[in-house]
């Protein structure tokens, strides 16, 4: 939802905290009960997809202190001061997050839909797990559904990308 | 063209700068870095949302609705029920016809007083907040009485069964009689005889059906919705009592399709919420209004009972299909048909029979999924193959080369397909890319199987297809291209931009594409049938084609030389025979704008016309043209546990010609997932006709874990009706997959399991008898 | 999601415990079985009691020859931890298995055992480990063998209020196997169809110590002590490892459900069983 007219009383229960999502604030007021994918969508961050909304998909994975978790099963109060980072957080078009241009090179893309929880599940392995084997990706990935690609792709990708990430560490 | 198609010679002299590379998609990083809108990221001040509230019972009489609480719940702004409608309903046909007679075929909007199918909708809910409008749900009070109910097709078709659809449940009938089958049989040594079963798939595509509408101040109905087909904006017309110009609908890039998006879902819910509230109104279905809200695939029962000499030609072929409709009509007479006209498969049959009814019951309905039909004969057809083949002691490879239809030979409707047959080349090319076998160990045995295939691209030749398509040229010699294709994911706005680059010599880089607008983009037809590349594709290359020559023909006049010498490529013009004369694609473009030469043009592509297929013979042209190919597998089966590994994964298929082999390799891959969830995991199971798999944790599609590495080997005869001579892919890459393992599986344990899905319990119950 | 539900984020287990005495109250660990039981309207809380801040809940010890592991100590801190891949592998096998990767950063230890499921799969081998639970409550805390903790189907010993703060096991002797085996209709991310833990430690070629824990196919995760009794005291053999593999199956109380029949299960029992212990032993010797 847009943010309120401040004529507009506060539903009882809403209460007013600080988000801090892709390293900026963002101010809500929101009830208990609002999951964090319904506050991030409402604030637009529609990056994060609705899916499912019980766990099974992976759709609406967000990095909160770079491990994955799925916004859907997290209540938005709970993670109030923590380090909030969505897919479109990762990168952007003149700088693209290593996966994200491995995604596009590789066609690991098709509808599109899953590729954000995809890649930050991704980003979130190859943070614990810096060289994954095959196993260590597709057990990473296993909570992540998709059901245009065949993960073919989305397996190259990441391995691509885990590479270039341990390149860019080892440079330093 | 020439019917020989020798695949040595069918690359040469081809020589494509775009075309034919597996260039990075055009709509792939905006999807990386999370940018991409989908329909359910559009909002509007002021937005209402809205809930739809479903009967718990899938056949029953509604005998009382009150939803007094409900409305006056605050927040809450409409409740709607089938007394506040007009006495309309949705129509359910096949959608984007531009004038074949319709079959009659419609769905209540809401119940008004019977209920068919578990989930049918009760009511709409438009509130000021999505808490609020699932609160109202809770409010809405409601009786049910349950009705007598039929869930199995054959029970339905019963004198007696209660009535669904209809006088007595039968939505359609077809069939094939061709040749003779009684001496056909009479001819045969052997005859062979099994029933084969599909079961209910979901599409389960990641993104649920969502869509905004909203009026604007031209008292147009403007909806924005995730669907593969934007002629809709008739039916929708229809169905809420307007003109066919008031209703406007734009696409999004769409979160995936499969066939499960192409019957209309939101959009009539939003256009009469829309109006009745004059607010914008935003309906997002949850994943268990999506398994209840769009049409299932078809479960089929497949009798086969084939005629075969005993060194495996086939003398007949006898086949009767039974499908079930489910509830309400929607497309089944359209798979129905081509399961008919596919019951064959890629053989070469002269005694044909086929008797075919698809027939309503009180399950979910059932429409379009990816194969329409063609993918359950699929299932059977190339089984009966195998069964065949251990029947007579013949090589199963060996019998199917016996058997295929080749190049110019006529299908099961007489019709010889005017591009290259290579079903044989491909076959074997699969099953010998399997290598070795791999070691059984323990309880584990390990079998392979083939599935060869013959799919159509192009939609029923009697709809009388057409697809529009402009493609204009900036001064600054950047491209713009338009059309009203849906985009569900396999990459058909990329690949218009790959076709129009070719045809112009720019680079990728500088194309856009604006698509699935009804109201600004060429109406481009649906996307379904695997008919988005071959019609969307020609008509934009027709168009692409028509400006090129206007500009090659100023820039000939330039260069002092004949229009057939000048080259367009890499943003630059040159002639072929001059070294020396060159100019910048944008500097003629400039030229020609300063001359009043058009710069773009709108092309149609119609796709062959033809009448109807013979009611009684089925004979006549179906399709404009086919694909095949075929799909080999090497399963590992834990005799003990049931549990299936799939280890090997290899697809052949002759596309024609790759617009993108980055693309048609994705299409290959996510068509094997798909097939393996077919044959092995997926059922959606209804008891009584109550939804018993209602959510990913029951309906279970393969994960990153359950895949092998798929190998695919693509071939390009170039003798495609599609542009550059290509042929389609949606449908093939999953059409061979489910039987080919099924066949693997039979030939691990030595006995076939008849019924999809293979589960575990039904392979322990076939070797312990447990 | 539409919910009533209050609130509360207590700094510490204290404060937890006080909030968890009020009427209605339910504790939020990982929230990956609770936030989708409230969705699902099956749960119906008037108060939410966050753990998340309780850090002081998380984390994995070795001290001598004990293992404890805080409540909330999540599936994939279980994956990272170089104390439970050498003390419990079966559990290590399990949580690799478990939901998916999202769900495994976020599902914490105590909520799988408490969301009371016989399906739950940390559990089978928590049985083989014979760990203990420590029960915090305002009053103290007290500590109960996990084989005693289930009482029927989502019933166990747990009093209204109180949380699973520590789950701990003695580490296992050198000379010892634990294998686990989670039969599901596909690999990955799946409800558990048939789930076995099976523990062996041996003494100069006899078995000491046999644990068979099996998951799914009873109203909780139990012990075959029946074959478990049978295996003590034993060397075993191909034909000893098949009549416990009988004795466990038919122990077995399995449902049929969409995903399986009770007479599959049980056929799984047998299998696994037998396999597992077959492995067991053929490693040890």
């Amino acid at each position: 939802m847009p943010k309120k007219k401040a004529s507009r009383k506060p539903m009882p229960k809403d209460r007013a905290l600080a988000l801090r999502v892709n390293g900026r604030t963002v101010e809500v007021e929101i009830p208990p009960h609002r999951t964090l994918l319904e506050a991030l969508r409402d604030t637009g961050f529609v990056d994060v997809k609705r899916g499912c909304e019980k766990g099974d998909c992976g759709a609406c994975a967000v990095l909160i202190d770079g491990v994955a978790v799925d916004a859907c099963l997290t209540l938005a109060w709970t993670v109030e001061g923590r380090d909030i980072v969505t897919a479109a957080g990762l990168g952007t078009h003149e700088n693209m997050h290593p996966l994200q241009k491995t995604f596009v090179e590789k066609g690991a893309i098709q509808c599109g839909y899953c590729t954000p929880g995809l890649i930050v599940a991704a980003q979130s392995l190859i943070s614990m797990t810096p060289n994954p084997s095959e196993e260590d990706i597709r057990v990473g990935l296993s909570g992540n559904l998709c059901r245009c690609t065949g993960y073919a792709k989305v397996f190259e990708a990441v391995r691509e990308a885990a590479a270039e990430v341990r390149n860019q560490r080892s440079r330093r | 063209m020439s019917t020989s198609f020798d695949p040595t010679t069918a690359r040469a002299n081809v020589a494509f700068r775009q075309v034919g590379k597996p260039l990075a998609r055009t709509d792939a990083p905006g999807k990386a870095i999370g940018r991409t809108p989908y329909a359910g990221d559009y909002v509007m001040p002021g937005m209402l949302h809205a809930k739809v509230l479903r009967s718990p019972l899938p056949s029953a009489r509604l005998v009382k609705l009150d939803v007094r609480k409900a409305r006056a719940l605050p927040g809450v702004v409409a409740v709607l029920t089938a007394r506040e409608l007009p006495d309309r309903l949705a129509p359910t046909d096949i959608p984007g016809q531009t004038g074949q007679a319709r079959l009659k075929t419609d769905q209540q909007i809401l119940v008004r007083e019977r209920v068919r199918y578990h989930g049918e909708p009760l009511a709409l809910i438009a509130a000021e907040s999505p808490d609020i409008a699932e609160h109202a749900m809770k409010l809405i009070e409601y009786k049910l009485e349950p009705l007598p109910a039929v869930f199995d097709p054959e029970e339905a078709l019963r004198p007696g069964a209660p009535i669904v659809q209809g006088t007595d449940n039968v939505v359609a009938r077809h069939a094939i009689n061709k040749g003779d089958v009684a001496a056909g049989f009479a001819a045969a040594d052997v005859v062979v005889e099994r029933t084969y079963r599909t079961q209910f798939i979901e599409h389960a595509f990641l993104e649920p059906e969502v869509g905004l509408a909203w009026i604007d101040e031209n008292d147009v109905v403007n909806i924005r919705v995730s669907t593969q087909v934007i002629e809709h904006f008739r039916f929708i017309a229809d169905a809420i009592g307007v003109p066919h110009n008031k209703v406007r609908i734009m696409g999004a890039l769409v979160g995936g399709g499969f066939g499960g998006k192409e019957d209309i879902t939101v959009e009539v819910y939003l256009a009469l919420l829309a109006k009745f509230t004059h607010r914008p109104v935003r309906l997002e279905f949850t994943r268990e209004d999506s398994f209840m809200g769009h049409g299932k695939r078809h479960p089929f029962i497949l009798r086969y009972k084939t005629g075969v000499k005993r060194d495996g030609k086939i003398t007949a072929l006898e086949v009767r299909l039974i499908s079930d409709a489910g509830a309400y009509v929607f497309l089944s007479p359209y798979v129905l048909l081509y399961g008919t006209i596919a019951a064959p498969g890629p053989y070469l049959i002269e005694n044909l029979k086929v008797d075919a009814v698809s027939v309503a019951t009180n399950n979910m309905y059932t429409s379009a999924f990816r194969g329409f039909g063609s993918a359950q004969a699929c299932v059977a057809y190339e089984q009966q193959m195998d069964e065949i083949a251990k029947t007579l002691g013949i090589d199963r490879l060996e019998l199917r080369r016996r058997n295929y239809l080749k190049t110019g030979e006529p299908t099961a409707t007489g019709f010889p397909p005017p591009s290259a047959i290579w079903t044989e080349r491909c076959a074997d090319l699969a099953w010998q890319a399997l290598g070795e076998k791999t070691k059984a160990k323990g309880a584990v045995r390990i079998g392979r199987g083939l599935a060869a295939y013959q799919q159509s691209y192009g939609r029923l030749t009697f709809l009388h297809d057409t697809s529009e398509g402009w493609v204009g040229v900036e001064v600054d010699g950047t491209v713009v291209v338009r059309s009203g294709v849906t985009d569900i994911g396999a990459g058909q706005v990329s690949a218009l931009a790959q076709i129009a680059v070719e045809i112009l010599g720019v680079t990728l880089d500088n194309v856009v594409v604006y698509n699935s607008d009804s109201a600004v983009t060429p109406l481009a037809g649906t996307t379904t049938a695997t008919r988005a590349l071959y019609m969307t594709g020609n008509a934009v290359r027709v168009a692409a084609e028509a400006v090129r020559n206007r500009l090659a023909a100023r820039a000939a006049k330039a260069f002092g030389v004949a229009a057939e010498d000048v080259v367009l490529a890499d943003n630059k013009v040159t002639a072929a025979s001059r070294s020396d004369k060159s100019m910048g694609f944008a500097e003629l473009v400039r030229l020609c704008a300063s001359e009043g030469i058009q710069r773009s043009e709108l092309a149609i592509f119609r796709a062959p016309f033809t009448d109807r297929l013979d009611p009684v013979t089925g004979q006549g042209q179906a399709y404009p043209d086919f694909t095949y190919g075929a799909h080999a597998i090497e399963v590992a089966v834990d005799t003990e546990t049931g549990e299936v590994s799939v280890l090997k994964s290899v697809a052949c298929h002759d596309v024609g010609q790759c617009i993108n082999p980055a693309a048609v390799e994705g299409q290959i891959e996510g068509g094997a997932a798909q097939g393996q969830g077919y044959a092995l995991s997926e059922e959606m199971i209804y008891r009584d006709g109550r939804l018993m798999t209602p959510s990913f944790s029951e309906y279970l599609i393969p994960t990153a874990m359950d895949v092998p590495v798929v190998k695919s080997i693509i071939l390009e005869s170039r003798s495609g009706l599609g542009p550059f001579g290509a042929k389609g892919i949606g449908e093939p890459a999953l059409t061979p997959v489910a039987p080919a393992i099924a066949n693997a599986v039979a030939d691990a344990i030595g006995q076939r399991i008849f019924d999809l899905p293979i589960t575990p319990e039904k392979i322990v119950r076939a070797l312990n008898g447990i | 999601m539409y919910a009533t539900f209050d609130l509360d984020r207590p700094g510490d287990l204290a404060g937890a415990l006080a909030l968890l005495k009020a009427k209605g109250a339910v504790a939020l660990a990982g929230g990956t079985n609770l936030i989708v039981d409230v969705r699902a309207g099956r749960e119906n809380p008037r108060r939410v009691v966050s753990l998340d801040k309780l850090d002081s809940l998380r984390g994995i010890r070795q001290a001598g020859g004990k293992v404890a592991i805080g409540g909330r100590t999540t599936v994939t801190d279980l994956l990272r931890s170089p104390i439970i891949a050498k003390t419990a592998p079966a559990l290590v096998e399990s949580a690799r298995q478990f939901a998916g990767q999202m769900v495994r950063n976020t599902a914490t230890v105590a909520g799988n055992i408490a969301c009371g499921s016989p399906a739950a799969d940390l559990v089978p081998p928590l049985f083989a480990l014979d760990a203990e639970l420590t029960l915090a409550s305002p009053r103290g805390q007290r500590t109960v063998p996990i084989a005693s903790y289930f009482t029927g189907y989502k019933k166990d010993v747990r009093r209204p209020g109180e949380l699973i703060t520590r789950i701990s096991w003695k580490a296992p002797p050198p000379r010892s196997r634990a294998l686990f085996y989670k039969l599901a209709r596909r690999k990955g991310d799946a409800i558990t169809v048939v789930g076995v833990a099976v523990a062996l430690d041996i003494e100069r070629g006899i078995c000491r110590r046999a644990r068979i824990a099996l998951g799914a196919v009873a109203p909780t995760v139990f012990r075959a002590r029946e074959a478990e009794a049978m295996l003590e005291g034993q060397t075993l053999t191909p034909a000893l490892i098949e009549s416990a593999a009988k004795a466990a199956a038919a122990a077995a109380r399995p449902i049929d459900d969409v995903r399986a029949s009770a007479a599959y299960r049980r056929h799984g029992v047998h299998v696994l069983v037998r396999r597992l212990l077959g492995q067991a032993w053929e490693q040890l010797s």
